[in-house]
């Protein structure tokens, strides 16, 4: 069988208690009923308790003053707002800075003459086989700077 | 596409962010004016630290003011500040899992054990609700502190309002037990 979760004398029990009438002031076969009824005396036994605790909680409050709250909310919007519009320029930064890199590099290699000359008696396949370890450093370095950069501007 | 953003441009977006704000400064002191108290009084009970409370309720009205909501009806939006006292009270926690449960009546906890009858009675509440979960005591708060109906604390607490009267039913039958329990207690010590 389904266990039963509500009574239809719940609420007059509940107005009973909240308006101090329960139990010697409330209708007579209404305390009669709760004495049976597991629903309606639960609800008359913590529904005052909570009632009480309401209004000492409520008188105990120190609150901060409407006015302050509200000069704090526009604070806080406008940091906010000032950090969000700050990370676009941050991202920018990053990439002008990156370009400029990239552009000057193709530059000097374009333009040096003992650049060109070093570059060609260079071979890539021997030079890793011979350095992997400073290789594999210089790789990871490549691929973490960046990953790195994105999570701390991801975070911020 | 990225655009370099001037200091106007950052100026503009803090103005911006104050026109976000759901209401004017009138109407917000009004309403909370009318609602912090009680707000106030919810996240002390469900958090059970009045620190924690004092540090939410300001972060509460301010998720509020920012909240792209459009509410129809005073209960509507008391309906959203609770939901996002709720979820922020829940964070709270999240965060100080570790933490003892304070007593939010105002009273150290030393000083339980000489208070008079009433307060006696006071401090098993407290000892009681200490001992429900989280969402237990927010439960039991709003139906019986607020007033409010089955169907609005499904919604401020993001439960489906069917099992709501079975969660409630069986928080209030919790309660009652801890607190028979200790009135036994407290009759047998006298």
């Amino acid at each position: 069988m389904q266990q039963r979760v509500d009574c239809e004398f719940e609420a007059e029990v509940l107005a009973a208690v909240l308006q101090s009438r329960w139990p010697h002031r409330a209708d007579p076969q209404l305390q009669k009923h709760a004495e049976t009824c597991t629903i309606c005396a639960d609800v008359a036994a913590v529904a005052g308790l909570i009632d009480n605790a309401r209004e000492q909680s409520r008188a105990s409050a120190t609150l901060p003053d409407s006015g302050r709250v509200w000069w704090l909310a526009q604070v806080k919007a406008r940091r906010e707002a000032t950090k969000s519009a700050g990370r676009p320029i941050t991202a920018t930064q990053l990439i002008a800075g990156a370009a400029a890199v990239g552009f000057s590099g193709a530059v000097f290699g374009a333009t040096c003459q003992w650049f060109q000359e070093a570059l060609a008696g260079f071979s890539l396949s021997a030079a890793l086989t011979e350095h992997t370890a400073l290789a594999s450093g210089m790789a990871a370095v490549i691929i973490l700077v960046p990953a790195a950069a994105w999570l701390a501007l991801r975070r911020d | 596409m990225f655009r370099e953003m001037t200091f106007t441009d950052v100026n503009r977006a803090a103005v911006d962010a104050q026109a976000d704000f759901v209401m004017d400064e009138d109407t917000f002191r009004a309403f909370y004016d009318r609602n912090a108290r009680g707000v106030w009084a919810y996240l002390a009970r469900v958090s059970g630290d009045r620190q924690t409370a004092d540090d939410l309720l300001q972060e509460t009205f301010y998720r509020f003011l920012r909240a792209a909501a459009d509410h129809d009806s005073e209960e509507h939006r008391r309906n959203s500040l609770y939901r996002i006292a709720t979820n922020l009270a829940r964070d709270a926690r999240r965060r100080t899992l570790t933490r003892p449960h304070a007593d939010v009546a105002g009273h150290d906890i030393e000083t339980i054990a000489n208070r008079s009858d009433g307060d006696e009675t006071s401090a098993d509440f407290d000892r009681a609700m200490s001992r429900l979960k989280p969402r237990e005591r927010a439960m039991l708060w709003l139906a019986y502190a607020e007033g409010a109906s089955h169907r609005e604390i499904a919604q401020v607490m993001g439960l489906r309002p069917a099992s709501l009267k079975l969660l409630l039913f069986r928080a209030r039958r919790r309660l009652a037990t801890l607190l028979g329990r200790s009135e036994t207690r407290n009759a047998a010590a006298r």
